[in-house]
């Protein structure tokens, strides 16, 4: 798939956001997601996190601020944006390969063209064999792969992940993780990816961007020059690695502390 | 050891068929010796008996199950399709619900029996005013559960299903009234034994034709034993619907 830079990035503009009631879920968020890049967003719990990352999805409506994506702007079930939660989400009546096709019907896509997909897919997050299980027959990981084929089943340029492996054992979540990262060497897609586990958001990204405590505003991006492609489970041994994770580390703490002197 | 396998061990088999065994044997004695008078009680060889007769025989029982049972399917299949109907309007269009809300529930906390007499006044004594009454009670209970299945769908499948690009109808069709249908079947396979409740009430009160005609009459003429046969075929009947609702829904709901 050729990403272009119209087509495929993600441009966010002063975009605040306030609930309801009065919390402030975002506060002054500007940041550029080029096409193709992998981008982690990391951040304490609440601090805004999922709330930014629907309103690009369109789930929820931008009042304050312009957000682009994919060169439109956002609204729920646009082809060129691909959604992913830390739940698995899968329907229980369908088999693991009519999850993985679902997608791929709700947008009229032809059955054969979808069924050929979704085995393929399959394949590559290691289930051929579990094509016909329905989910209760599977674990959290192995749901979880389904999910993750379902999302790359479409064409969309654009992917959301919102902590999809947030809910996962540390094993299972190495071994999906590069899973995750072989789809996306072979298909490269601009994903937004939330995250609180620093090390995943390293191992991962080419950029991360960390998000301060409530309300949530951006206190740094850091590059991460780890070469490609990467193996996340081969990343924990590397001292390279580790050198650019208290690196990044660092970078945060830094950030967190200027924030500490800023707050009243 | 699950429900399932303690159910079916043959230990267990065995002590229910002996302690029924030994049951009908102590009500045989009872009836026998008049110890309990069998005018109250029957006895089980008699009953049998009236059960071999009625149902090899002379086939009675046959006959009059024919009545009750195409009366009970009448009113099972116009109330479930009533019912899913109303119910997915319902959910589709709340003002309709809450506009017929005050009806509706007070019919629902009405108990259905009562309306009995005045089907008889307008449908008469034949099938209809039967049907009507085994509707009444199949109709609420399929839409209550109509209702409360779709409305508890979970509203992460429907925002992953928007996200994916489905339409408000793909997202009714193919995720809330699926979700919904395993809450749908217990109403059925209630409604389906409600069906008969009102049926058979409906023939005990006033009817030509059916089992519930039939057990009046027999318990007018102080016929115990005809009563007892017509009940165990009654039981025999109710276990078997349940059963088949059963097998229906462990096919359809394989996914569970
Ligand atoms: N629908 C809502 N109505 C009102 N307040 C909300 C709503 N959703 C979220 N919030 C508030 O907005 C803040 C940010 O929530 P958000 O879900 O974006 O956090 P998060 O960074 O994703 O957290 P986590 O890491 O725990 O998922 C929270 O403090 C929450 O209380
Ligand atoms: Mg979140």
């Amino acid at each position: 798939m050729q990403l272009e830079e119209r087509t495929a990035s993600i441009d966010i503009e002063n975009v605040n956001h306030l609930f309801p009631g009065g919390v402030r879920a975002v506060s002054d968020a500007t940041l550029r997601i080029h096409a193709g890049e992998f981008l982690s967003i990391v951040g304490p719990s609440g601090c805004g996190k999922t709330t930014l990352l629907n309103l690009i999805a369109g789930l929820i409506e931008l009042r304050d601020g312009r957000i682009s994506v994919a060169g439109g702007s956002p609204r729920a079930g646009r082809h060129e944006v691909a959604y992913m939660l830390a739940r698995d989400c899968l329907y229980p009546w369908r088999t693991a390969l009519e999850n993985v096709m679902m997608a791929g019907e709700f947008r009229g896509v032809p059955k054969a063209t979808r069924m050929k997909r979704a085995k393929e897919l399959l394949g590559h997050v290691g289930l051929a064999e579990f094509e016909d299980h329905y989910p209760k027959a599977l674990s959290h990981g192995m749901r979880q792969r389904v999910a993750l084929a379902r999302t790359f089943s479409l064409d969309s340029p654009v992917m959301l992940m919102d902590e999809p492996f947030g809910a996962l054992d540390a094993q299972t979540k190495l071994q999906l993780e590069d899973v995750l990262l072989d789809l996306w060497n072979a298909e490269k897609r601009t994903v937004l990816f939330i995250t609180h586990d620093l090390n995943e958001a390293v191992t991962m990204s080419d950029r991360v961007v960390v998000m301060s405590p409530r309300p949530g505003r951006i206190i740094a991006d850091i590059s991460i020059p780890l070469p490609r492609p990467r193996s996340v489970r081969a990343l924990q041994k590397d001292p390279h690695y580790h050198e650019i994770y208290s690196n990044v580390w660092s970078r945060l703490e830094e950030g967190l502390n200027q924030e500490g002197r800023h707050a009243p | 050891m699950n429900p399932e396998t303690r159910r079916n061990s043959p230990t267990v088999l065995i002590l229910q068929i002996v302690s029924l065994v030994l049951f009908l044997l102590l009500w045989e004695w009872a009836a026998k010796t008049r110890a309990v008078d069998p005018l109250f009680i029957g006895q089980p060889s008699k009953i049998f008996a009236y059960l071999y007769q009625s149902v090899f025989v002379d086939q009675v029982l046959l006959k009059e199950a024919v009545w009750t049972l195409s009366e009970t399917a009448a009113a099972f299949v116009l109330g479930s399709v009533a019912g899913i109907a109303f119910g997915l309007l319902f959910v589709l269009y709340e003002p309709i619900e809450r506009f017929l809300d005050p009806p509706f529930s007070a019919l629902n906390s009405l108990p259905r029996i009562a309306l009995a007499p005045l089907f008889l006044l307008w449908f008469g004594l034949g099938p209809i005013s039967k049907i009507a009454l085994g509707f009444s009670l199949t109709f609420f209970i399929v839409l209550n559960n109509t209702v409360a299945g779709a409305r508890s769908v979970d509203s992460d499948w429907i925002i992953l299903a928007r996200m994916l690009g489905a339409g408000k109808a793909k997202i009714f069709f193919k995720v809330t009234l699926i979700s919904a249908v395993p809450t749908i079947f217990s109403g059925l396979r209630l409604g389906l034994i409600y069906a008969l409740l009102g049926v058979i009430g409906g023939e005990i009160i006033a009817s030509q034709y059916g089992l519930g005609q039939l057990l009046s009459l027999l318990a007018n003429t102080f016929e115990t034993n005809g009563v007892f046969a017509v009940l165990f075929f009654l039981a025999a009947l109710g276990v078997t619907l349940s059963k088949l609702m059963s097998a229906i829904e462990a096919y359809l709901l394989r996914w569970r």
